[in-house]
């Protein structure tokens, strides 16, 4: 573990607090080394004189990658990942490479998924292989069938000892069965094969740098591919490849840009969203029915994805920036939400539509049903997690949960008081106060919208007080009145700016940073500004830095 | 089901067609399963969360002991059980993690986590990631699971999570074994490649051999190409392959108390807390027929996870399991709904046991030739503790155990309970886990 000191440094969070309260709060770190040969202890100089990779270890498909290429590459539509084991969560996302392993059920799971995607596959042998063993040979459609279906599952033409693993199998199959099974048995063994699962990176053979490789030409489409589509490579990046045209950082910046411009892009955009905001958590909501008889299971549903139409909307359809993420006063509505939001005249299908808002009640993601309902109890708002929302996935702290002997509970409802009044303890309590002055205060600023996200204006027969405060940031403080005031200042925090980055960074690399990402992440931060935080640039920028056009050579482990 | 097969239903079986199999040809359908002596051992992790009462489970002496209120619903068992209290768990208080985290992650390893990105409620400890060590019960099952189709299986009810909070089973450091929470999932798992086809269960093996035996060649000769960290990844993928593969042949024998299962029907949402109970014994139903049928013979069943929150409405609660433990000890309200908590996991360990005793082996029943260890993260919920656990051996293991006993250890190593057990397994070792903390198996538990 690198110290927190250097992390102050790139992070800018500097969470300078008084008393207690520092040991409250600890930001998102570097994980561990893995393969790590980082040396680096000191703060980087960041003139482009020297590269810095970072680490890049092998990245496992996650099962929304795999559905994604398993779709992409035989058409499959049956999701079969639905029956793999979840993808082990680290931090907040599900695709960091150290922790991806394939156990012996997951193994069961991808043997299972090929024999059914190998099956339905081979359901019209001819379209399939694009050769007619009549008309040619059954050892000469194989062995082109091999040639083709082989450059794609593995995304890279076969090397020598690739194409011996397929042909082997298909030889065999051949001789002990028929052409159709060995067809089958080809397709199952590459959807097994570890060239298939991982992405596995050897670099060029020639150094850029000492310690420092460029990726081939199929290395860099996968990348480009996992990155913005979260599947294979299409045809025209292994074209690319094929002639030599994704080397360039402009090269490769074309490609990204092409690709953000591709429906494919929507999935990663969701995905990510998703989980930085932990939409997933929706699944297990519950709310009490006699508190909020409105509320149905299927509002859950339609709440998670009116926040991810909203997301598409505005990253890849619309103003594209954070700032508008954060405090949009519309959003996507349907006639579920419409009905919910209490907006007559409103969409009257299940489509998501554009609709404007009173600017004085909502203002993006931060008011939105879906995450004021998953950061509260079920029978009342949430203060203190709303805070700690903003605090660990805007601010990218993590607040350290109470310590064990308290009882971390909220108080009762209480018609006759409002929540800022049952939760007074947390201020006058000392042992309480350190942290929850971090959270309370932010949290309390939402106190307009109820446990199920629907704007109030009175809390037990009082106005509803929706004042409240940010202490401890690093541009953000100050006192404020309601959500919107505070996602206007979010949106244009820089410390929140620097999240964001982070966020994406980890989503994007499947690891957390190190000290020796420090220029990467400056270089980052510089191409987001001078976008106008245009989240779509912060994606082509991802492949421009050092962590993405470079990694360290192979040493060959013992 | 994977399409073109189909399951085999009881009456079929008994109608004496051909025969079932797991992903193979194979089997005999005859009498109860004649083993070579010695019969068969298992092992059972039972973990439930939260810590516990340590005052509501035993008294008295240690031949002469009384079940406390958290206990009673084991009252029948009395006599095959060891209460254990005492045992202090030392890597819990060392290496990255929280509390939580650490009791997990040490419960079954004895050593401390590797670090990670995973922050929890300790101000002054390393954000953790997974385990620093394999679990008992996977060295159990890498010694002696070679002998069945599976080596072990991972049940779990509502466990759900999938990060460093909610694994506890380890095939090798950070390599987590997930739970699989849905019974119809593991039902499949278990029984759902048993083919009325002897002919077409025998292509399929070959069909599987020949891919799995392809793949794994190929990626050992990856493997020399990568470098370390790439190189272990990879190898604990060929490990998970060979668990596959080897066992693509191996018979198991319908008969005797060893029967297919009927499919289950509709179960509902196996994470709503109103089919805990249900799920759980549904997963215990299937476990004790896995192990019938000797198709494995180390299995967990984890309840939820470390900080698991379940709501017991069942009892009146609104609180959540987690929440309720963090409540101080003077809050008498809690303390008894903390207790009926953990009775209602007694509760379910009393089924497990009942339904062992059930199947017919030898002169006795599988539970003679069985233990379980009842364990949990912590010893109090509100402390955070790791010291004075209270833990639970059902079953003398083939003997190895003399039961009927409550044994106070008085702060030994709670790794020397994993080194007994591995022991008690016939799996020989003298320490495990971080050697620091270990000075051998635990006195006095073989009698």
């Amino acid at each position: 573990m690198a110290t927190s000191t250097w992390q102050r440094w790139v992070w800018l969070p500097a969470v300078i607090l008084t008393g207690g309260a520092a040991s409250c709060v600890g930001n998102l770190g570097d994980g561990p080394g893995g393969d790590s040969t980082n040396q680096v202890t000191a703060p980087l100089v960041c003139d482009g004189s020297t590269i810095h990779p970072g680490d890049s270890p092998a990245r496992r498909m996650t099962r929304f990658e795999y559905d994604n290429t398993v779709h992409e590459l035989l058409g499959d539509t049956t999701s079969p990942s639905a029956q793999f084991p979840a993808d082990e969560v680290s931090g907040i996302f599900d695709n960091q490479a150290n922790t991806l392993v394939v156990s012996q059920l997951l193994a069961e799971g991808y043997m299972t998924a090929s024999e059914g995607i190998a099956a339905t596959a081979v359901k019209d042998l001819t379209k399939l292989v694009g050769c007619d063993p009549k008309a040619s040979s059954e050892a000469k459609c194989g062995a082109q069938f091999i040639e083709s279906f082989g450059k794609r599952a593995f995304r890279r033409p076969l090397d020598t000892d690739g194409r011996a693993l397929l042909t082997g199998v298909f030889t065999q199959a051949l001789a002990t069965w028929d052409y159709p099974t060995a067809i089958r048995l080809v397709i199952q063994t590459a959807l097994q094969s570890s060239r298939f699962i991982y992405r596995l990176e050897f670099g060029m053979p020639q150094p850029t740098a000492p310690g420092v490789v460029k990726l081939d030409d199929y290395e860099m489409a996968s990348r480009l591919s996992y990155l913005l589509w979260g599947s294979m490579p299409d045809k025209t990046l292994m074209d690319a490849a094929d002639v030599g045209e994704l080397n360039t950082s402009a090269q490769i910046s074309a490609q990204a840009t092409r690709m953000l411009g591709d429906d494919r892009a929507r999935g990663v955009i969701e995905n990510f969203h998703e989980q930085w905001l932990g939409l997933s958590k929706l699944d297990t909501l519950d709310k009490d029915a006699t508190a909020f008889p409105i509320f149905t299971p299927a509002l859950k549903t339609t709440w998670h994805d009116e926040t991810l139409a909203f997301v598409d909307d505005v990253v890849l359809d619309g103003a594209g920036d954070l700032g508008t993420l954060l405090s949009a006063p519309y959003t996507m509505m349907n006639a579920d939400t419409a009905a919910f939001y209490g907006v007559s005249g409103g969409p009257k299908t299940s489509k998501f539509q554009h609709v404007d808002l009173d600017p004085k009640q909502r203002a993006g993601l931060l008011t939105q049903p879906s995450i004021l309902a998953l950061n509260a109890h079920v029978d009342q708002t949430s203060p203190v997690h709303r805070g700690k929302f903003v605090r660990e996935r805007l601010l990218c702290e993590q607040i350290s949960p109470p310590p064990a002997n308290v009882k971390a509970v909220p108080p009762p409802v209480d018609p006759k008081a409002t929540t800022r009044e049952r939760f007074s303890q947390h201020s006058n309590d000392m042992a309480c106060s350190p942290c929850h002055k971090l959270m309370d205060p932010i949290g309390f600023g939402f106190e307009s919208y109820d446990a199920i996200g629907q704007f109030i204006s009175t809390e037990a027969g009082k106005p509803v007080d929706d004042s409240g405060e940010i202490v401890g940031s690093k541009d953000a403080d100050g006192k404020f009145h309601g959500a919107v005031e505070l996602a206007a200042r979010l949106a244009t925090s820089e410390e929140v700016r620097s999240c964001v980055v982070t966020q994406w960074f980890n989503y994007g690399h499947g690891r957390t940073t190190t000290m020796e990402d420090s220029c990467t992440i400056q270089q980052l931060r510089t191409t987001f500004a001078s976008a106008k935080y245009d989240v779509k640039a912060l994606l082509i920028g991802l492949t421009q830095t050092d962590a993405f056009l470079y990694r360290k050579p192979v040493t060959v482990g013992q | 089901m994977a399409k073109g097969r189909f399951m085999l239903n009881r009456r079929a079986l008994l109608r004496g067609l051909a025969g079932a199999a797991i992903g193979l040809p194979l089997l005999e359908v005859m009498g109860p399963k004649a083993y070579a002596a010695p019969l068969p051992k298992r092992l059972v992790i039972f973990f439930t969360p939260d810590g516990t009462i340590p005052g509501a489970w035993v008294s008295g002496s240690e031949t002469n002991f009384t079940l406390g209120p958290i206990l009673q619903p084991l009252q029948a068992h009395k006599d095959d059980l060891i209460v254990l209290t005492g045992i202090n768990n030392e890597a819990a208080h060392h290496g990255p993690g929280d509390d939580h985290q650490r009791g997990m992650e040490t419960m079954l390893t004895g050593t401390e986590l590797q670090t990670g990105p995973d922050k929890g409620g300790c101000d002054t400890c390393p954000a953790a990631g997974f385990a620093g060590g394999i679990s008992i019960d996977q060295a159990i099952a890498q010694k002696i699971g070679n002998q069945t189709k599976l080596a072990s299986m991972e049940f779990g009810v509502s466990v759900h999570e999938a990060n460093s909070w909610s694994r506890m089973s380890f095939s090798a450091p950070g390599s987590p074994m997930p739970p699989v929470d849905d019974p119809k999932k593991a039902y499949t798992r278990i029984f759902g490649d048993f083919n009325a086809d002897p002919a077409g269960a025998k292509r399929l093996a070959a069909e599987r051999h020949l891919v799995l035996s392809s793949v794994m060649g190929d990626a050992k000769k990856l493997q020399g190409k990568l470098g370390a960290g790439d190189r272990a990844k990879l190898e604990q993928h060929l490990s998970s392959l060979d668990g596959i593969n080897k066992h693509l042949d191996t018979m198991v024998t319908i008969g005797g108390d060893c029967s297919l299962p009927p499919a289950l029907g509709d179960i509902g949402d196996v994470y709503d807390e109103a089919n805990h109970e249900k799920v759980g014994q549904l997963q215990m139903d299937l476990m004790v027929q896995a192990m019938a049928c000797d198709i494995t013979r180390v299995a967990s069943l984890q309840w939820t996870t470390s900080v698991g929150n379940t709501t017991f409405s069942q009892f009146g609660l609104s609180e959540g399991h987690h929440e309720l433990s963090h409540h101080p000890t003077d809050d008498q309200t809690s303390q008894a709904a903390l207790i009926k908590i953990d009775a209602f996991y007694a509760k379910q360990l009393a089924y497990l046991i009942a339904k062992m005793k059930t199947i017919h082996e030898g002169s006795g029943t599988m539970f003679d030739n069985t233990t379980i260890l009842w364990c949990n993260e912590l010893a109090v919920g509100n402390a955070h503790s790791h010291n004075d656990m209270r833990y639970l051996l059902a079953g003398s293991c083939g003997g190895a155990f003399k039961t009927g006993r409550y044994l106070d250890y008085k702060g030994d190593p709670h790794n020397n309970l994993l080194v007994s057990l591995c022991q008690a397994m016939d799996v020989p070792v003298d320490t495990f886990g971080n050697p620091a903390y270990c000075t051998g198996p635990l006195s006095g538990l073989t009698g």
